[in-house]
């Protein structure tokens, strides 16, 4: 009897807990409101961004002046990682638990796709975008079956930075970079290296590579990444560090932290990266002798430059995607976006949006005006954290041979995992 | 005393009227309940109501993952293909992940790696431990300062190495500056594989050696000296001491290192994240690196469940080995 009741006890203490477990997942999974509140009603929306400190503030400012202009729409802003990687996982554990917030959220260039196929961000046909306003690079980034799922925020191009009083006339060509490299560590023994570029294994060895590529006839389509003119492009690399020797083998620790201060310190002439170099501190020989231009063209290539960048993408849960998608017109108007740039160094979206204030403000922000024009975007894939794992793994094994066929072998062996990752629906 | 007399436990005849001590320690099988068992067992209700928000929250935050880790490994859960369904797929994972080169390479590198640390670090921890069981000047000082790089977080350790073994700050490279020219400096990650691998080796080596050594040493002192003697007494050399007397009562000592520091080789993890991330290629990328790219950055969940698993299958194998190889030998 005793022993009976001991058996009914624990049973129920372990119900209590089964019942406390189920009902934490069941709040886990509790899915969100999907009856429409129009722009005009009185409502709160959420928008994520990745806490980064004067980008923060400035977007707060953005967000005051927003709800001032719409006294009925208050905007919580949630602060998630500035980690990509941890920023990516705390988004997704929203959108896999059917959450409705946050509303409106900050996106990397390479995460729409992703978003869309899962079915976690809200198309934008609705709303009848004007895309065309934007630079069409960044659009492309986010469309994904010829649906747009984002809007640009800013849009950050990476190039070529060369010192001025170094390289009297910017290279028009690969083979010149390399031949004024070269000249100018012969000249200036204060000079490290020839070049400083990412070749870390990490998403900006991509980057850097879409930077030369093109300049070379490449294109990076995961469906066919052993061409000519990849190969072309990354020999171009592997031959920098290993036959012209103008870049030091370091490069393969060097992300872009690095690489700016290899540059503002003046121990290279070249240097492969985003804009917001231009801003930092420099020393005396270095400031004022900055040139920032797309990567020059060889035969049957055009400049070079990759994209990166942010976005604006809607839950396609959320019950205020009207009001949503207000806050996102608005903070990717041109005055906004203007403002940003002043404030922050972020690159405008919007052509428009590059301005004698501007320019007066910052006169570099001309080279990035032209440079976007040019910049690639990564592929546009549900699968690219699979694809960019594979081409990191490749480009960090080529950088690690010396091998001359190392590139054209790299990429041979890549391509039939880069192809089947990109182009995989297992499960389906 | 009559032979018929009842005795008491310890053999002593029992005194008229009093139950047996053995009786009196028997619980009556029949009868009433003992004065009080009602408040036992009210108070055992009492213990299972104080546990159970710590037995919620551990099956909360172990019991429920591990269990959904298991059921994951099972279905089709990739998050790069959020629209697909989450369907079941048999052993589908675990047949990719015997099939991936990349796995079996891990799995490869991975063994080596612990074979190779571990031979290296019982070595030289041996060594230390004997070195700090002598009497000299110093020796506390010695004995608390070599726990520093143990009492380190790895990744901090690990950070210090990559630094260290930086081409451009390192003393490693500067110290060797003197035979090669300054501008093209020596990288020991990212472009050689062997050299990679020595830096990670140092690494995890500088880390993990006090902890072998401080556990040798606990079991060094608890040696006793008259063992030593009896050995001299006989003739015993050095060597023959160490060989036939420190390490046979050495042995439950050198078991619960081995077990600990192989379970920690075959899970490194932090010091190939924070050193070479895997590179240059895929040269130095361990399991549980392999899990961490699948399951955390690749956000392939169902693949990274199945390689987790199979991770712990192999974790656990190499205990079960280790225990029944070091279980006390009985007469």
């Amino acid at each position: 009897m005793v022993m009976k009741r001991h058996v009914r006890w624990r049973a129920g203490v372990v119900g209590v807990a089964a019942i406390a477990l189920a009902g934490g997942a069941a709040a886990c999974s509790s899915g969100g409101s999907s009856s429409a509140v129009a722009a005009s009603a009185t409502q709160t929306i959420v928008f994520a961004e990745s806490g980064l400190g004067t980008e923060g503030q400035q977007t707060q400012v953005a967000i005051n002046a927003f709800e001032k202009a719409n006294p009925n729409i208050k905007v919580t802003v949630q602060v998630l990682s500035s980690d990509s990687t941890t920023y990516l996982s705390q988004l997704e554990h929203d959108f896999i638990s059917g959450s409705s917030t946050p509303d409106v959220f900050e996106s990397d260039v390479t995460y729409p796709a992703k978003f869309a196929q899962a079915g976690w961000v809200l198309p934008l046909t609705q709303f009848k975008p004007e895309m065309s306003q934007f630079f069409a690079h960044e659009v492309a980034a986010g469309t994904y079956n010829g649906t747009y799922y984002a809007v640009p925020w800013f849009d950050n191009p990476e190039g070529l930075f060369y010192r001025t009083d170094l390289i009297k006339t910017p290279p028009t060509s690969p083979a010149q970079v390399v031949s004024d490299a070269e000249a100018a560590m012969k000249a200036d023994p204060a000079l490290k290296e020839g070049i400083a570029f990412e070749a870390d294994k990490y998403e900006g060895a991509i980057t850097a590579f879409l930077t030369v590529d093109s300049a070379f006839g490449g294109s990076l389509d995961p469906s066919n990444v052993n061409t000519p003119g990849n190969v072309a492009a990354l020999n171009w690399l592997h031959a920098a560090v290993y036959t012209s020797k103008i870049a030091p083998q370091a490069v393969t620790g060097w992300q872009e932290g690095q690489v700016e201060e290899q540059f503002v310190s003046g121990y290279t002439p070249f240097a492969i990266n985003y804009p917001f170099v231009e801003a930092q501190p420099m020393v005396a020989a270095v400031k004022g002798h900055v040139g920032y231009i797309p990567f020059p063209a060889g035969a049957g290539g055009t400049p070079g430059s990759a994209l990166g960048g942010e976005m604006l993408g809607i839950n396609a849960k959320t019950a205020h995607a009207a009001a949503a998608y207000k806050l996102i017109q608005y903070l990717t108007s041109a005055p906004v976006e203007t403002a940003r740039a002043i404030a922050v160094g972020d690159p405008p979206s919007l052509p428009s949006a590059y301005t004698a204030a501007l320019y007066k403000a910052a006169p570099y922000f001309a080279a990035v005006k032209t440079l976007n024009n040019y910049s690639a975007p990564r592929p546009v894939t549900p699968n690219y954290l699979q694809v960019s794992s594979d081409l990191q793994t490749l480009f960090s094994s080529v950088y690690a041979n010396a091998s001359p066929s190392a590139a054209s072998a790299a990429f041979a062996a890549g391509a039939a995992s880069i192809k089947s990752d990109a182009a995989a629906t297992p499960g389906s | 005393m009559s032979v018929n007399q009842p005795t008491g436990a310890e053999g002593r005849p029992a005194r008229a009227g009093r139950p047996s001590l053995a009786r009196r320690l028997t619980p009556a099988r029949r009868g009433p309940a003992p004065v009080g068992h009602a408040r036992e067992t009210g108070d055992r209700r009492l213990g299972y109501l104080l546990v159970a928000p710590v037995v919620i929250l551990l099956l909360a935050i172990t019991a429920y993952p591990l269990i959904y880790n298991i059921w994951n490994a099972f279905h089709f859960e990739n998050l790069s293909y959020g629209g697909l369904p989450h369907k079941f797929v048999g052993w589908a994972n675990f047949t990719a992940m015997f099939e991936s080169p990349q796995w079996v390479a891990a799995l490869e590198r991975t063994l080596v790696f612990t074979a190779v640390t571990i031979a290296f670090d019982m070595v030289v921890g041996m060594a230390l431990a004997l070195m700090m069981h002598r009497r000299f000047r110093g020796r506390g000082f010695l004995r608390a300062s070599i726990l520093v790089p143990w009492a380190m977080p790895t990744v901090v350790s690990a950070l210090l190495w990559k630094t260290m073994f930086d081409p451009g700050a390192g003393f490693v490279d500067y110290i060797l500056g003197a035979f090669h020219p300054a501008w093209s400096s020596l990288s020991w990650l990212g472009i050689s594989v062997w050299r990679s691998w020595v830096a990670i080796f140092i690494a995890d080596s500088w880390k993990n050696i006090p902890f072998v050594a401080i556990l040798l040493l606990a079991g060094l002192q608890v040696i006793p000296n008259d063992v030593y003697e009896a050995a001299r007494i006989d003739g015993a050399s050095w060597w023959q001491s160490f060989t036939r007397v420190t390490l046979p009562l050495l042995r439950p000592a050198i078991s619960v290192a081995l077990i600990f520091r192989t379970l920690q080789a075959l899970l490194v993890f932090d010091v190939i994240y924070i050193m070479s991330g895997g590179g240059p290629g895929n040269s130095t990328e361990t399991l549980s690196y392999l899990v961490y790219n699948t399951f955390i950055i690749n956000t392939n969940i169902g693949l990274g469940g199945a390689m987790s698993i199979m991770l712990v299958v192999l974790a656990l194998a190499v205990s079960f080995i280790y225990v029944r190889a070091f279980r006390p030998q009985t007469a």
